[in-house]
């Protein structure tokens, strides 16, 4: 038995499937009307050219980075779990990573690198790459994206032992704010083996970690 | 101090309104001008459809050049009156995303968005001739002088999503020079706007230029756009390059090779 990583947010409209279509289409228009008006309480002309068709790519490249919302686990891991006798450390690394700062609205990206030891079952490698995009095309925070992760492997595989590490650059940080180019953000999670297990984890760190 | 900084605004923009251009941010024919600090937002909306908006697709080159005597769109009372409708646009967004604007993360998201986005289009306040008056000096120097990596973060126009690169800026002085952080300063007024990465090159260019009157300038912009990193084609390692060079950098191709090395090492 090992520790369980609880997960602090259920977002609502991951647990209701699909959308439907016209609150779709309503919604993408509250969205467009509201980033007309910041285009014009910022003092620019909403009717020149370029920013003629910008609230409305604006409004989908919104939804295109938080599209997180409405995926779940079940759909993209069902099929892809397999029973295989092996029990050494699996590490998938340097997955690029984009998510949206849920304190500014401004994105921050990285990579995360993900590793687990399997009992009895393995999940195919591009799953968590594909578990990473669900949780971090979402308004996040890195501390909460972190542990999403590292549970819905948890809960999927039981494995016994999960890591996950995600090193970012946080645009608020270095764009705006203290505007530090070169600052990054480290948050690690360890489930399992990976926690009891100093050498375990020392494993872990030194394969994904060494440049 | 706010009455202060009304009249200090009205008295600029008054001396101003004879010498500047009809061109606005290069972006069109006319003027967005907003009242010193009055009357706010009917003022603005009714002069931002400017008569030469339906000509706009039709402009000479000329005119998408802005002087750098331009008229700021913005001022530091039009940022603190826009904040409540930022931070109302910005709940409408959360709710249309899905999420709980309640919720404790979220709580004062709209507010700290409306300011980041505020911060990130503070170059509409900023003119170039308040940042550069003082720093022009007359030195017997005609040599080329670079100021390389300079770290560059703007807005792209068309999806609202940042674009950061460095910007490596050249000229040859014709008897003035400038102080070297004004290079910087300059990026950071028209980088600090809604941009397309062309426009901005060529308005760094222009504005000093119109500035130092030398000999030549290239501006050289090497930037990642995050529409094309993090949505869209998703690409993460391309880069956009983009070049203005003037006078005898564009003329003479030693010169232009001379500047091009240099950035690179």
């Amino acid at each position: 038995l090992y520790q369980r990583a609880r997960m602090e947010y259920h977002h609502v409209s991951a647990k209701n499937g699909v959308a439907d279509e016209n609150q779709n289409a309503e919604k993408l228009s509250h969205i467009e009307k509201a980033y007309t008006t910041i285009l014009s309480e910022l003092g620019e002309d909403v009717k020149r050219e370029g920013l003629l068709r910008t609230p409305l790519r604006a409004a989908k490249a919104m939804q295109f980075l938080t599209k997180g919302y409405k995926e779940t686990i079940q759909d993209i891991l069902n099929d892809a779990i397999f029973d295989e006798n092996h029990e050494e450390m699996v590490i998938v690394k340097d997955i690029d990573l984009f998510s949206l700062c849920e304190h500014h609205l401004v994105p921050f990206f990285g990579k995360a690198h993900i590793a687990y030891l399997p009992n009895k079952k393995v999940v195919g490698l591009s799953k968590l790459a594909r578990i990473v995009e669900i949780y971090s095309r979402r308004l996040q925070v890195q501390e909460r994206l972190t542990k999403q992760i590292a549970s819905a492997i948890a809960e999927a595989l039981e494995p016994a032992g999960v890591a996950v590490v995600i090193e970012a650059v946080h645009m608020c940080m270095v764009m705006r704010g203290v505007q530090k180019m070169n600052a990054s953000t480290v948050t690690s999670v360890m489930l399992g083996s990976f926690n009891d297990n100093a050498e375990t984890r020392k494993e872990f760190l030194a394969l994904t970690m060494q440049k | 101090m706010d009455h202060s900084k009304q009249t200090q605004y009205s008295q600029n923009e008054k001396k101003d309104a004879g010498a500047s251009s009809s061109v606005l941010n290069g972006h069109f024919d006319g003027m967005a001008k907003r009242p010193a600090g009055g009357t706010g937002r009917a003022a603005t909306a009714a002069a931002a459809q400017p008569p030469g908006a339906e000509s706009s697709s039709h402009r000479p080159a000329a005119s998408v050049m802005e002087s750098w005597r331009e008229e700021r769109t913005r001022s530091v009372e039009d940022n603190e009156m826009s904040l409540p409708s930022l931070a109302a646009a910005y709940t409408t967004i959360l709710r249309g995303l899905g999420e709980d604007p309640q919720r404790q993360g979220l709580l004062k998201t709209p507010w700290r968005a409306a300011t980041a986005m505020q911060f990130f289009t503070k170059g509409y306040q900023e003119k170039i001739i308040d940042v550069l008056n003082d720093a022009i000096f007359d030195e017997d120097h005609d040599e080329m002088v670079i100021v390389k990596d300079i770290d560059m973060f703007s807005m792209c126009e068309h999806h609202l999503v940042p674009i950061f690169g460095r910007v490596h800026i050249g000229y040859l002085p014709n008897k003035r020079v400038l102080g070297l952080s004004k290079l910087a300063r300059i990026v950071e007024i028209y980088s600090r706007r809604l941009q397309v990465q062309e426009r901005l090159t060529k308005q760094i260019a222009v504005a000093i230029t119109e500035a130092l009157q030398p000999t030549g300038v290239g501006v050289v912009i090497e930037a990642t756009h995050m529409c094309m990193v993090m949505r869209g084609v998703q690409k993460m390692n391309s880069k956009t390059v983009t070049s203005t060079m003037l006078g005898v950098f564009r003329e003479d191709p030693k010169t232009r090779d001379e500047f091009l090395t240099l950035i690179r090492s």
